[in-house]
């Protein structure tokens, strides 16, 4: 006879051990994530931090982060010391002990010296891509919320977001070459051979060509902008749509244009989302390696991105050296051995360091707000 | 009604007759920030197809070059040497592994002695050298020097001495004495240490006692090899023939392309007598078309001989498989062995094939725009810079690209699916606080950095745990190379986790909690509400996370960049899962690593945006079924 109090009496289901088991097979999948990564950073910072930080004060390696990045000279003296010199050191070496011989010399490229110049253009490639694409993304964002409605044009923006944001990087990096890099206009006397089109301003010699920035900070930025753009929009967009609409009803309902509502009523409440989500961004940006590679870095530069500029316009359309394809380039340019990885690791760890800390920011950041903004 | 629009229409009507308001200006700039998407979207696709679509009557020309200058002629009994030569070899190193590994305790006694040898010269042989270059040249040199050299070599010598690699073949003593006399080896010796020279001895003796009885088949495998220096030196002929047509043909195209340039230069210049100057130098360049007629006529004089030194390849083939033997004692020349017995029929097959494609051969076939788009999508050879000529066919990379998207996939979806279910529906709030933002952090590592991570790192520690005797039942195991699909693929599903295990958690939280309710109200346990229920109705949108995933594993440039290995090869499919072990190249990565080395403009530039387009619509493809499944799940 079936009896339901048996059922209850029986207290757990009848496939509690498979739950059991089926429950710690997922937890085990899911702490291996978490294993994995733990195990990776710690290598990274097991290997890296020693670069960066030293047992006296102030115990950070500021060298390390202001020097230029210069070519590795290892060789022994007479001694039998091992010595370790970048460049620019190397040669004063030479010239201070100018008749006594060295032994064993060997030179590593790129791994001398600190990492002052890609921190440095990673810092512009980032400022100049995020500037152009706040102002793009959120501009887009403020249309496709507040004034867009159901129209073919919508559909087609909403579209081309959905597509941009699938596109993989190196298509940009692709676009990016082919367009900034070589296509787009500049006012030049001289046209380059390559100009796709040249339309004459009628001042002095002065022509509008079509041939491109070259490989610069600026065609760098701008690819990049493309490709984080979908990002800003959406997250601009969402944080745009959390501000109530009682806020703009209210504030229309007073007379306010669409305009002053917008500016006073709902872009002072998205702002705070709307940096949080595009700090997110940041990390993306800075961590791009693809798209720059033939827009905007360089692997080797002697002086820092400011240093013997003749204009303010030089900065922008000179190549800078960038953190992603300065590790690029020590992982798979130079072979790898005891003398390189302090360059290596201390590069790697001070980019993750930078990416961590944005991105637990931003974390942080957004836990705050969503505790703060409760309508 | 229209009481009420009154005023809105008399606010409005002050603005109207200026024809444009503020408010409208405003409305459309951000109307046309939004449209910027479409533009940077239409100017992707623009400037792809711009570039890329130069490709295909490039390459046809090319192809054509290739056929007129009579390469594909030579190519034909190329390949046949070619392929004669691998089963050569595969046939000596058939030979060889029997040889060796018949004595292989000898083999391995002498490699262990001379690699400790070696590790120890590796280590001292740079401060020898300087020692012995300043003793021999410099009677004037300072004796301070000369002493600090010695000394700086002393240290070396004793430092290299400590980290000397193990020998467990050697005895200790044998070891001991070895290193005896390493040590009390003078700085001039040139000669290698006793027990190494012994020892190569007795190696040598065993490997001449061991050939003894393979006697008869040395002697094959020797008349097999000569039989194929007839073709050999007939291809190598033919190949300065026609090489020389080719250069002649492309200089010939490089005159009429300047030509070209030249006068339209001429008739958009601004005076005449500069348009007259440059009209002038047009006409000068004017190319004599190359002679390719006699050339081919002298090429394909050589037809019978070349189908004789085919048949008589044939001849050689045929007997081969009775006179080699049955079957070998060591495994390994046994697999070699049977893999070469394998080939045979293929290669006999072939060289039958052969006589008819010298025969019917036509240079002046057309080569139509089809047959370079053929050979572009299914051409299983991507060679550029070659002396020779440059193919471009896609599948060698397509087929990295889809193996290692196949490895990441196969690791990402079961731990990525896996961890957002346990989340999502077991783990308690501080386990979520815990695992989330791990995971989120992963997602902002850059790609580079786990590139190098994995070239650094796991590649060594993947290879070192495949040397392992416990794991070599795994197919592929031990890898030849640190680099190669599976590295790729591993790094790859890590990057792709946070994809998926975001994705499909918003699914799984998008089902209406009723659904779990009703389920457990009816007696289900946890487990069960969960995979009968809330998986399938979350099913769609754990698709689409897939999808995604997918997407963005085979967009990644940087990790397989630097992990798959860049071996422009397709896998050798023949060992199975094995094949997973090898290097490979990537639709991605070979525009990276190229893009920046091509000269702009040429076939090699416009094939790279042409793999850039198929990029593009590929994963636009998958992107596209991934947000149908994703609107499918919302309604």
């Amino acid at each position: 006879m079936f009896n339901p109090e048996n059922l209850i009496l029986k207290g757990l289901p009848k496939g509690h051990i498979k739950d059991r088991v089926v429950r710690s097979l997922m937890a085990g999948l899911t702490y291996a994530i978490v294993l994995i990564a733990a195990l990776l950073f710690g290598k990274i910072i097991v290997d890296g931090a020693p670069v960066l930080f030293k047992a006296q004060a102030p115990f950070v390696d500021f060298e390390f982060l202001t020097a230029k990045n210069e070519t590795l000279h290892v060789f022994d003296d007479a001694q039998g010391t091992r010595h370790q010199l970048p460049a620019s050191a190397y040669s004063d070496y030479i010239k201070k002990h100018e008749g006594t011989p060295i032994f064993n010399e060997t030179t590593y490229s790129y791994s001398g010296g600190g990492i002052a110049g890609p921190i440095v253009g990673t810092i512009l490639l980032t400022v100049g891509s995020m500037i152009l694409a706040l102002f793009f993304g959120v501009c887009a964002a403020i249309y496709l919320s507040e004034y867009a409605k159901q129209s073919p044009f919508i559909h087609a923006v909403r579209l081309a977001i959905l597509n941009l944001a699938g596109i993989p990087s190196i298509v940009f990096g692709l676009f990016g070459f082919s367009v900034f890099v070589l296509a787009v206009p500049v006012i030049t006397a001289t046209p380059s051979d390559r100009s796709l089109l040249c339309v004459p301003l009628f001042i002095n010699d002065y022509v509008m060509s079509f041939q491109g920035w070259n490989s610069s900070l600026m065609a760098g930025c701008a690819t990049l902008a493309c490709m984080i753009l979908p990002v800003i929009i959406t997250a601009s967009e969402e944080s745009l749509r959390a501000v109530p609409q009682g806020f703009r009803d209210a504030s229309l309902a007073l007379g306010a244009t669409r305009w002053q509502t917008i500016r006073k009523c709902v872009i002072p409440f998205s702002l705070s989302g709307i940096l949080t989500s595009s700090l997110l961004a940041i990390t993306r940006v800075a961590g791009e390696t693809a798209p720059i590679m033939f827009t905007a870095a360089v692997a080797a530069k002697d002086d820092l991105p400011w240093q013997g500029l003749k204009s303010p316009f030089d900065l922008l359309s000179s190549q800078v050296q960038a953190l992603p394809y300065h590790i690029y380039t020590l992982a798979a340019r130079i072979p790898s051995s005891e003398y390189t990885q302090r360059a290596q690791y201390g590069s790697v760890f001070v980019f993750l360091v930078i990416v961590a800390f944005l991105s637990l920011g931003s974390m942080i950041l957004r836990s705050k707000l969503r505790s703060k903004l409760k309508w | 009604m229209p009481n009420e629009e009154i005023p809105e229409n008399q606010a409005a009507h002050r603005f109207k007759k200026r024809g444009f308001s503020f408010e409208s200006a405003i409305r459309y700039f951000f109307a046309s920030n939004a449209g910027l998407t479409i533009v940077i979207l239409t100017l992707i696709i623009v400037f792809l197809l711009k570039e890329g679509l130069g490709f295909f009557p490039g390459y046809r020309r090319e192809l054509e070059v290739y056929r007129i200058a009579g390469l594909e002629f030579v190519d034909i009994s190329r390949k046949n040497l070619t392929d004669h030569e691998q089963l050569t070899s595969v046939l000596n190193r058939a030979y060889y592994a029997e040889i060796n590994g018949k004595c292989g305790r000898e083999l391995l006694r002498s490699q262990e002695a001379n690699a400790l040898f070696n590790a120890y010269t590796d280590q001292t042989s740079s401060t020898r050298d300087l020692v012995l270059n300043n003793t021999q040249a410099g009677e004037n040199k300072e004796s301070k020097i000369l002493a600090a050299l010695g000394t700086n070599f002393a240290k070396q010598k004793a430092k290299a001495l400590k980290s000397l690699p193990a020998t467990p073949h050697l005895s200790d003593r044998e070891r001991h004495d070895l290193i005896e006399s390493i040590r009390i080896r003078s700085l001039e010796s040139t000669e290698d240490p006793a027990l190494v020279t012994a020892l190569a001895e007795e190696f040598s003796n065993a490997q001449q006692k061991q050939a003894e009885s393979l006697i008869g088949m040395r002697a094959t495998i020797d008349a097999f090899d000569a039989a194929g220096a007839e073709l050999s030196m007939l291809v190598s002929e033919m190949t300065e023939m026609v090489t020389a047509t080719k250069e002649k043909i492309q200089d010939a195209d490089i005159l009429e392309k300047d030509r070209k340039t030249l006068l339209a230069a001429a008739s958009s210049a601004k005076d005449a007598v500069e348009r007259e100057k440059l009209t002038a130098e047009a006409l000068a360049s004017l190319a004599d078309k190359p002679d390719v007629e006699g050339p081919i006529k002298k090429l394909l004089e050589r037809r019978p001989q070349c189908s004789d030194a085919h048949r008589a390849l044939q001849k050689s083939v045929e007997p081969l498989a009775a006179q080699l033997p049955e079957s070998l004692s060591q495994p390994e020349a046994s697999r070699l062995l049977s893999a070469a017995r394998q080939t045979f029929p293929v290669f006999i097959t072939n060289l039958e094939k052969t006589l008819p494609a010298i025969r019917d051969w036509n240079d002046k076939a057309p080569v139509e725009l089809t047959a370079a788009i053929g050979s572009f999508l299914t051409g299983k050879d991507w060679v550029t810079g070659g002396e020779w000529q440059d193919f471009y066919g896609i599948l060698p990379l397509a087929a990295g690209s889809l193996m290692i998207s196949i490895v990441a996939l196969v690791l990402a979806i079961p731990s990525g699916i896996g961890a957002a279910v346990y989340v999502n529906q077991f783990a308690s709030n501080r386990e979520q606080s815990l695992i989330k933002p791990v995971i989120e952090f992963i997602q902002a590592i850059p790609s580079v950095v786990l590139g190098f991570i994995g070239i650094l790192v796991f590649g060594s520690v993947l290879r070192d745990l495949s040397t392992w005797d416990s794991l070599s039942w795994i197919p592929g195991f031990p890898i030849e190379e640190r680099l190669n699909i599976f590295t790729a693929g591993c790094l790859l599903a890590l990057m792709s986790i946070p994809t998926i295990f975001s994705l499909a958690e918003d699914a799984l939280n998008n089902v209406p909690s009723a659904y779990a309710e009703a389920s457990e109200a009816l007696g289900a346990s946890r487990v069960q509400t969960t995979f009968r229920v809330i998986i399938p109705a979350a099913f769609s949108g754990i698709l689409a996370a897939v999808l995604l995933g997918f997407g963005r594993v085979i967009g990644e440039t940087m990790v397989v960049l630097l992990v798959a290995g860049n071996r422009i090869k397709i896998p050798d499919f023949t060992s199975g899962l094995g094949s997973f072990l090898q290097p490979s190249h990537t639709l991605t990565g070979i525009i990276a690593q190229e893009l920046g080395e091509v000269p702009l403009g040429s076939v090699h530039y416009r094939a790279l945006f042409v793999v850039g387009i198929l990029l593009f619509a590929v994963v636009l493809t998958i992107n596209a079924t991934a947000h149908r499944f994703v609107n499918k799940m919302k309604r």
